[in-house]
């Protein structure tokens, strides 16, 4: 009896004791999961996460993405506001230094991390607090170096890449087989390129008309420009600033690469010098012009969609941009994913993030909306469709060479102002104002100023 | 005595209180008015002055310290506002008195009684109502040099064509005649208004006098139309000075600056550079420019019609 006593009591206390423990668990481990839960929503009660975007993209992910986002977070409540380029630096500045900001999320082209991270408005997505909330399937080492360095500013990682784009040469075969001249391949270099442009501008309906032409791309006045002679630069050795952040492009290595930039303008189509980006899309979709330097991401409406091209899959290549004596160029243009903050839903907000940049959002970003991936891994992988396999290969290069050139716009919370500053100065010499050596060198005063 | 007084108290507190009930009253309906106009119009200039004076700081999105008149001196010293100014300069000179001389010719040519006038009228109003930037952007197809109908037209004439927007002389033209189109019209409707106020019985007894139509335009409808004339052109002067919207659209202020209105410039500098208390000099200079000249033009008028 007694024993029977003893083991009823054994058995008692063994199971008082596993309730006690089981209470602490779940008060330590449920209860954690509730408040997870809870920063990510419930069916009763989502989350409503702002996001503020480029309008170019922002429509096409609130009625594409966010739908794919929801299938894993349904509790999770994405709106996107979209704000044409032009003004999406200020609003979003002037947003987030609120006291109480309306975005939880801002995507912030690549050299606006400087400026927003310097004003306090972004959080460090590898803080003690983000990494509780991060996936333990996020594999940060397996993005490409160049483009999580975009989201970086004095060693805090403020962004990840969302949309990462590349300055890259698009080829139309056709035209250069109809001119007789080889399709270039991804070891060309800048002298074999201008040596067979000139063969490039024909006429090839034989109405004794020039028709096609061997380039369009930026020539106009504004910050994008620029770019184009920074890669010729720094494919040729040279960078924008020294290591004290002082101008450095005002050399000979500068002033040569400025003139080719111009020199192009002698294989472009009449009118070319007023080009930029949609002009020489157009240009490009219509036909009539052998190679664009332009951003990556239109490769699918370039080659793919029998909406918005005239040229055929096959007839397209895409590849770095041609070589100088430090190898071949290309020029970042990354949309970084950043939180406010101020958020008080910083957890969603970086849920979102994460979701869109982790290998299963990226894969799915770029079968579906032609979005590069970051992601070595998404880059190395057979993609889920076959057109992208060339534009990764060509991809990883691009990576690989703005990488090792440091091939970015000037890192600085007034990179922008120095960007325009280099734009001003590009277009007088492009319109043959000045020389190139004095736009060079007006332009490193104003820049030195503005950095100080 | 003391009666005397007490009427001669009630009247002057019956004075006092009329007095202010009259001031009272006035104020009951000018008030809403100075309200609006102060929170929406004064204190965003105020506010742009103190900013001008002030270091802006991004972090707090506001002025911050005082610093006199450095970022004028910073302005100053900066070749591209002079460039823009005189880059506003050229467009002022050639859009304005072309818009008034063609307004008022359109106007006085339609003034004459035929068939589908009004609808002419109607049409005339059209690229009022055209947004600025959609309308530099289909003029911008139209002077395209590759794919544009000007061109195209220019080449059945057996001219080269034109590189509109790749020239600074003719990018300059481009954003006079874009200007021009959207906004002759206007002047043409003040115009057609004008002449059809003018008094009838002065062309009457100038026709029987025997004199002909040049000697009409001439002598009396010209220095009758003279202080519209003159009132129109202060309103387009006040209207073409802020114009920025066409220059964006079209060349980017491009080639070179040859197109970078000084409204252009301060929109660049302040919402792509972010150098708002420079941006807000450079506004308070234009600013006060512009109230200088408008002043000297008023005067002007108000000269012009004295003499009329």
């Amino acid at each position: 009896m007694s024993r029977i006593h003893e083991a009823a009591g054994s058995v008692s206390r063994r199971a008082l004791m596993a309730a006690a423990v089981s209470t602490v668990a779940m008060a330590a481990f449920g209860g954690t999961a509730a408040r997870a839960q809870d920063g990510l929503g419930t069916p009763e009660q989502p989350i409503e996460v702002r996001m503020i975007a480029n309008e170019a993209f922002a429509n096409q992910w609130q009625t594409l993405m966010v739908p794919e986002f929801n299938k894993a977070y349904p509790n999770i409540k994405v709106t996107i506001d979209g704000v044409p380029y032009v003004e999406l630096l200020a609003k979003s500045m002037l947003d987030a230094t609120g006291p109480s900001p309306t975005y939880d999320i801002i995507i912030a082209d690549d050299p606006w991390v400087p400026q927003l991270a310097e004003v306090g408005a972004l959080m460090d997505l590898k803080s003690a607090e983000a990494a509780a909330w991060t996936d333990a399937g996020y594999d940060w080492d397996d993005f490409n170096a160049a483009p999580l360095a975009a989201g970086e500013w004095k060693g805090v990682q403020y962004g990840v890449p969302l949309r990462s784009n590349m300055l890259m040469m698009f080829v139309n075969k056709a035209l250069y087989e109809k001119a007789g001249v080889p399709v270039p391949t991804p070891d060309i270099t800048w002298e074999q390129y201008l040596a067979q442009a000139p063969k490039l501008v024909q006429d090839t309906n034989g109405d004794g008309k020039v028709d096609a032409w061997a380039i369009d791309t930026y020539f106009v006045r504004e910050p994008l420009t620029p770019t184009i002679w920074q890669t010729i630069m720094n494919s040729n050795g040279g960078s924008l600033l020294d290591e004290n952040g002082k101008p450095a492009f005002n050399t000979e290595i500068g002033i040569a690469a400025l003139e080719t930039h111009k020199k192009l303008l002698e294989f472009a189509p009449t009118g070319a010098v007023s080009h930029g980006f949609s002009e020489s899309l157009q240009a490009f979709r219509q036909g009539l012009v052998a190679t664009m330097f332009n951003w990556g991401s239109v490769y699918k409406g370039s080659a793919i969609d029998e909406k918005t091209t005239t040229l055929k899959p096959d007839q397209v290549g895409i590849q770095a941009l041609p070589a100088g004596s430090g190898g071949p160029g290309a020029h970042r243009g990354i949309w970084n994913g950043t939180v406010s903050s101020k958020s008080e839903n910083k957890q969603a907000a970086w849920t979102v993030i994460q979701w869109l940049s982790s290998k299963e959002g990226e894969a799915w970003h770029s079968a579906n909306l032609g979005v590069f991936p970051a992601r070595k891994s998404t880059l190395a992988a057979k993609p889920s469709v076959e057109w992208l396999g060339p534009v990764f290969v060509g991809l990883q290069q691009a990576y690989d060479a703005a990488e090792k050139g440091k091939m970015w716009r000037i890192r600085h919370p007034r990179s922008d102002a120095a960007q325009q500053i280099l734009a001003d100065e590009h277009s007088r010499f492009m319109a043959g104002q000045i020389g190139a050596a004095e736009a060079l060198q007006v332009a490193a005063d104003k820049i030195e100023k503005v950095l100080d | 005595m003391r009666t005397m007084t007490a009427a001669g108290a009630r009247k002057v507190r019956s004075r006092t209180w009329t007095t202010l009930a009259d001031v009272m009253s006035r104020w009951a309906f000018m008030g809403p008015a100075a309200i609006i106009l102060g929170a929406m119009l004064a204190y965003p200039i105020f506010y742009t002055v103190e900013i001008s004076f002030s270091r802006f700081d991004l972090m707090t999105f506001s002025a911050v310290e005082w610093i006199g008149w450095e970022n004028y001196a910073h302005v100053l010293d900066d070749y591209r506002f002079w460039s823009s100014m005189k880059v506003t300069l050229v467009y002022l000179v050639f859009a304005l008195p072309l818009q008034i001389v063609l307004g008022f010719g359109i106007a006085f040519l339609i003034n004459a009684d035929w068939r589908g006038r009004g609808t002419v009228r109607a049409l005339f109003i059209i690229p009022m109502v055209v947004a600025p930037v959609v309308a530099g952007g289909i003029w911008r197809m139209i002077l395209d040099p590759l794919w544009g109908i000007m061109n195209w037209l220019i080449g059945l004439a057996g001219f080269a064509p034109l590189d509109w927007f790749g020239d600074p002389n003719l990018a300059m033209a481009a954003i006079v005649i874009i200007d021009t189109w959207r906004w002759t019209p206007f002047v043409v409707l003040i115009a057609t208004a004008a002449l059809l106020s003018l008094p009838r019985d002065i062309f009457e007894a100038a026709e029987i006098d025997g004199a002909n139509w040049w000697s009409m335009l001439w002598s009396i409808t010209l220095p009758l139309l003279v202080p519209i004339i003159a009132a129109t052109f202060v309103v387009r002067w006040l209207g073409a000075v802020k114009m920025f919207d066409i220059a964006l659209a079209a060349t980017y202020g491009g080639p070179g600056g040859a197109t970078n209105v000084i409204n252009l410039f301060i929109y660049e500098e302040a919402f792509r550079s972010l150098r708002f208390a420079e941006s807000a000099a450079m506004a308070v200079i234009v600013l006060v420019l512009t109230m200088v000249l408008t002043g000297i033009f008023l005067f002007g008028t108000r000269k012009l019609e004295e003499r009329c």
